[in-house]
């Protein structure tokens, strides 16, 4: 009967071309990188390299890398949470929504966003955003604030750019997983008295607690590792640790620094993958991590 | 269903009308962004105007006329369809591998295999950036599909393990039983029923290699880079229609793919991340 599923069968080896690629391509390189921000120098090109810990000992001296780092962190936390705070109402309904039409209209609001390149979206919260942009300029042709408000060059911006961006990541994580809670349990609640709101609240949403974390780790991950719209969103004004790691190339070619300070973002999203495992374990028991 | 629906019990129509009105004004917040930037695009003044003055198509032109642009909308869609292909063989095949191949601690190897998605892209990059200076390879292009290859693998994985937890195993079963081997099985069963998986991974796999910045911003050789680089970089100093009219080529773009996909393969089961 189970012969297809018990024991290893011939088609496990079809996982070998991924496990070389992650291995050469991916655990390799992130090791690397480990090594490297450890050294002096490359040692293929330079003959006397040594271990040194200077790079990790610039970044504990220096407050100004912790505010980098604290900014980092603040604006992952702010745009996750205001990415929750929008998208989960839209998940909900999306999972509850009937019509195949309606659903098909909903997806493609989602969708097409997400679909449309983060540099081009930036763009358009420029345009939105900026002096001259839409929403300054509509405000000020119905008078009522005669200089254009500061909607741009700060963290507001930023967050409000980065949510925009990473909301379809949300959305698309938590309706799998909304649409996959019986919705009798939220009606036996309200016939036994519970307000929607109430049935809402102790049934639906603890029930989509796997979801709530899923997406909001995708989204936290993604916008701690956002280099576009910080830039042009904070107007070169706020640095974040992925705009650090590119200058230290670019403009210093510190390849030692940048792998020590990739090596704190590296730790930062482990520990977080790893508490959202735990987390994820507590809430959902045995529940598959699928 | 013969319940009414969700808050339409105790406080009716004020919970209803919250409900909607707080949807309406995401979905608004999700798309008023991307109307906006099709008004600029066809806003003929070379600086952001609001209200557009007039129509004009001349920052299409300039868009279509520009041997930078037209060099990097072509190298993206060159690595993008690199990647497509090298992300689907791999994700396709480990899926398979880790849905029906009685792997021990397929979870494990699952949650490695989704790893890309869940770190830092710009880390994927760097990572390998600074492995091709190590054994200085210089930027080439198959490094450039390979970074992309590596964030890409974990839609087509989702996409297809979706699946293949989702159908009828007894398929499978009936098969074995009218004689069939494991290997035949999976040729003539499993892969059929999974083409719907694998082809929305595949898709997922072509934009995001065709959106990709976090990889590309380490991997790309000057000179020769991708359309978003490029569009960043004519960004930082421009914020002229060109931009506008780029964006606008994108979004039917992704319009176009995300329509294909709802009609060939359909997007209520599929498009879960």
């Amino acid at each position: 009967m189970n012969a297809v599923r018990t024991g290893i069968t011939p088609i496990a080896w079809l996982i070998a071309p991924s496990a070389l690629l992650f291995t050469l391509f991916f655990f390799l390189p992130m090791g690397l990188m480990a090594v490297i921000s450890l050294l002096t120098g490359n040692p293929v090109v330079q003959p006397n390299v040594d271990f040194t810990t200077k790079y990790y000992r610039r970044i504990l001296d220096d407050t100004y890398y912790f505010e980098v780092i604290w900014t980092t962190i603040r604006i992952g936390l702010l745009t996750t949470l205001s990415a929750l705070l929008i998208g989960y109402p839209l998940a909900h309904w999306m999972a509850r929504i009937r019509g195949r039409t309606a659903y098909a209209m909903l997806m493609m609001a989602v969708l097409t966003p997400m679909l449309t390149g983060i540099v081009v979206r930036t763009f358009a919260w420029m345009a939105l955003l900026s002096d001259k942009g839409a929403i300054n300029q509509a405000l000020i042709g119905l008078g009522l604030i005669s200089k254009p408000l500061p909607l741009m060059y700060n963290e507001f911006s930023i967050v409000l750019g980065l949510t925009h961006i990473y909301v379809p990541y949300m959305v698309l994580t938590l309706v799998g997983v909304i649409g996959r809670i019986d919705e009798r349990l939220e009606h036996a609640a309200q016939n036994l008295g519970a307000s929607p709101l109430r049935a809402f609240l102790e049934v639906t949403l603890p029930l989509s607690l796997p979801g709530i974390l899923a997406g909001s780790l995708l989204v936290f991950a993604l916008a701690i590792s956002a280099y576009v719209t910080p830039i042009l969103m904070g107007g070169f004004q706020i640095m974040t640790l992925p705009m650090l790691i590119y200058q230290q190339i670019s403009s210093s070619f510190n390849v030692g620094f940048a792998a020590a300070l990739g090596m704190v973002l590296l730790t930062i999203s482990l520990v977080l993958v790893i508490a959202y495992n735990r987390i994820l374990g507590l809430v959902s028991g045995q529940r598959d991590l699928q | 269903m013969t319940t009414a629906p969700l808050v339409a019990r105790l406080t009716p129509r004020l919970g209803r009308f919250c409900y909607l009105a707080l949807n309406v004004a995401v979905v608004v917040f999700l798309l008023a962004p991307i109307a906006i930037v099709f008004v600029f695009a066809l806003n003929p003044t070379p600086y952001i105007q609001f209200p557009p003055v007039g129509v004009s198509l001349r920052w299409f032109e300039k868009f279509f006329a520009s041997r930078d642009f037209m060099n990097a909308l072509w190298l993206s869609l060159e690595v993008a369809a690199m990647t497509t292909i090298a992300a689907t063989l791999f994700g396709a095949s480990a899926a398979l591998a880790l849905a029906r191949g009685g792997l021990p601690g397929s979870r494990v190897i699952t949650a490695i295999m989704l790893s890309p998605l869940m770190l830092p892209a710009i880390l994927t990059g760097l990572a390998l950036f600074q492995s091709y200076v190590l054994l200085d390879v210089g930027r080439p292009l198959w490094g450039l599909v390979l970074g992309h290859t590596l964030v890409s693998i974990p839609y087509v994985v989702r996409t297809t393990l979706a699946v293949l937890q989702n159908f009828d195993t007894r398929l499978e079963e009936a098969a074995c039983n009218l004689g069939a081997g494991p290997l035949r099985t999976y040729f003539e069963v499993t892969l059929p029923l999974t083409k719907p998986g694998v082809m929305a991974g595949a898709v997922f796999a072509f934009i995001v290699s065709f959106d990709q910045f976090p990889v590309s911003l380490f991997l790309v050789s000057p000179g020769r880079e991708t359309l978003p680089i490029t569009l960043f970089n004519y960004l930082k100093f421009d914020l002229d229609g060109t931009i506008g009219a780029a964006s606008v080529v994108s979004i039917l773009l992704a319009v176009l793919v995300v329509f294909g996909l709802d009609r060939t393969v359909g997007l209520r089961s599929y498009a879960k991340l």
